[in-house]
Order: C-alpha cells, then structure tokens, then sequence
C-alpha cells in the first residue's frame, strides 16, 4: 500500500504558556485518518540518542490539534512531530520546521477588573495559571511620578490596592511576569476610577 | 528565585522540577528495591558541605544526573517517560544558567567536595546502572531540598 502523504503546515500556537500543535487534515476518500504527535527536547537529542517520546494524549486522534503544554516543560528548545494513520496504511513523519522554545510564547496584558468598596480601592486579575505573577502599579492621576506597585505571585482573590482620598482619582495598569522565561507581558490599558465624596 | 551556591548566584525557577518529580516520585521510588543504601547520602549528607565548595558539587551532580541518571530510566510507563523527560530538560536548562560561572573559574572544587562527589560514583558504581540510576532519581528531592536551602 503506498504511504499517506505527511501532514503539512505543521505549527504551533503559544500563548500565556499554553502550547498547542496544529497542522493541515491528510484527506482520503472514504478513510478516517487519525494522527499520532511525538516530542523530543534537547536532552533527548543531545544525551539520550535522539529519542522521541509519543504524547498518548494525541496518540491516533482525529483532530488536527494537540495541546503540548505538559510537555514543553523546560526552557530548551524542542523538535515536535505529527504522523497520519489510518489503520491500513501510515505516513512518514511530518516535522515542526525549526525548534520550538517556550521563551517565545505571546504573552498578553492580563485582564483586570478595578473594584471601588467604599474607599477602598481593589484590582481582580485574570488567573493564568501558577506560573504567573503580576505587578501592579497605581497612581493618583495627574501624580505618574509617585507610582505605586504592588507585586502578587498568586492569585488568590480580590487585591487590594489602597485607601482612597475622597474624590480622588486613582489609575491602575498590569502586567504579568513568567519566572520560567523571565520575561514580562505588555501592560494592560490603565483603567481610572473616582473615590466618591 | 536567586540561589547562591558558594561565588555562583543564578536564576532560576524549581516549581516544575518540583512539581515533576512529585508526580512521579512513588512510582521510581517504588522500582528501587534496596532501601540499605544511598547515593547521595552515604555516608555524608550533602548538607555537610562547605558553602564555597556547593558550586561544585552542583556542578558535578547536574553532570552526573545528565550523563548517568536520566537516560538510564528509561519505564514502560509513557507518562514517567514524559515527567523523566520534563526533569532532564529543566536540568539541561538550569545547567546553562551554571555555566557561565563555572567557565570563570568561580566554581572551587576543595578537598571536601572533590571527596563528597568521588563518593557518590563509588555509591553509583556499587550498583547496576540500571539500579543506581533509578535510585539516584528517586533520591532526586534530596538534591532539591540541598538546593532549596542554597536560597
């Protein structure tokens, strides 16, 4: 039987941490294809004869899409590749152009959600997952030279921030760190509320 | 989180290590039928070294867990292979965070660490590979807890 043609456009998307797999559907008439992805770091191919080693979550799945982020666990760079398979008849294997590493994952600004108790002021960030932290900086507005911050390495509720002057406006701005890559995202767009009174 | 090991401070973070071989720490340890000896501990703890001489010996034992540990445990469980993987990638990564320092010539290896670390081959070689290797890993939190308290 001659071999599946390998899958191709083969890529990865990575977010915040989040690594997934994703390549173009190998078509046969009548057939259902189903794909197998492996994974190989540094070490595999460098100490441990250029091993790969299969991610049974994506063992003969139908779907073009494989979330790695459990593998890609250390900050080296790794070599990922996808197989087609229907039963009777299997592709060669079709490899990640280039080495993947998770220093290169997109971080973005965190959502943040400013709250006004009173005279309290209060932040709610997006959890993101344990390897995040935040920093926080607030300001009266109009006083950017007396910024604020405030570093939070969980997230575990509300945060709060200060103690509100009466009718004072406050602005708050974020951004995430990954001590993993040691690297930060974007601030979050500054968001400004008044102390009533 | 800044570790200090003797002249050497790096970077550098533990949390997956960690959290990787707690995954799969009763599953090694379980394969590791002779509770009698250490490799790490016999007959000294590694918190008996002096704090100038821990750059060495940390750079020894990443050494010997890159060249003589990982490869050697190799299971027939897919999911310890991918947590073995996970550990030994993060040592590959940590050990290039070491590197720079080593290569200034910062990393003094005294009689003491020399001696220690000469010791942990002849615990190593007392077993088959096979054996040494998996207790070696499963004796991995020793060397975490010795390099936690570097912090």
């Amino acid at each position: 039987d001659a071999l599946l043609p390998a899958p191709q456009n083969i890529s990865i998307i990575s977010t915040n941490m989040k690594h997934f797999l994703t390549w173009s559907p190998v078509s046969i008439q009548g057939e259902t294809v189903r794909y197998s992805v492996e994974f190989q770091g540094e070490y595999e191919r460098d100490y441990a004869n250029e091993s790969w080693i299969p991610i049974c979550e994506c063992s003969l799945i139908t779907v073009t899409v494989c979330n790695i982020t459990e593998d890609i666990s250390a900050t080296v760079p790794y070599n990922l590749r996808v197989r087609a398979d229907t039963g009777s008849r299997r592709s060669e294997w079709g490899t990640l152009k280039g080495f993947f590493n998770r220093i290169t994952t997109y971080l973005t600004p965190p959502l943040m959600k400013i709250i006004v108790d009173g005279y309290h002021l209060l932040v709610e960030l997006e959890d993101l997952g344990p390897a995040f932290q935040f920093c926080v900086l607030y300001w009266k507005k109009g006083q950017e030279s007396r910024m604020q911050q405030k570093m939070v390495k969980e997230i575990s509720s509300t945060l709060h921030l200060d103690t509100m002057e009466a009718g004072t406006e406050y602005c708050v701005k974020a951004q995430t760190y990954v001590e993993a890559i040691n690297r930060s995202s974007n601030f979050s767009e500054m968001q400004c509320v008044r102390a009533q009174g | 989180k800044l570790f200090h090991f003797g002249p050497c401070r790096i970077s550098m973070s533990m949390n997956e290590i960690r959290a990787g071989f707690a995954a799969i720490k009763d599953n090694i340890q379980g394969r590791d039928p002779i509770r009698t000896v250490s490799i790490l501990s016999h007959p000294h703890s590694l918190h008996k070294i002096k704090s100038s001489e821990k750059c060495c010996i940390i750079h020894h034992l990443f050494n010997f867990y890159v060249d003589k540990v990982f490869k050697y445990c190799t299971t027939e469980d897919s999911y310890v292979n991918r947590k073995i993987s996970s550990i030994a990638n993060s040592f590959l990564s940590i050990k290039r965070n070491l590197a720079p320092c080593h290569n200034q010539n910062m990393c003094k290896c005294g009689q003491e660490s020399t001696e220690k670390f000469k010791q942990i081959l002849t615990n190593y070689r007392g077993l088959n590979v096979t054996s040494a290797a998996m207790k070696s890993l499963g004796e991995l939190d020793i060397l975490l807890d010795w390099m936690e308290k570097s912090r």
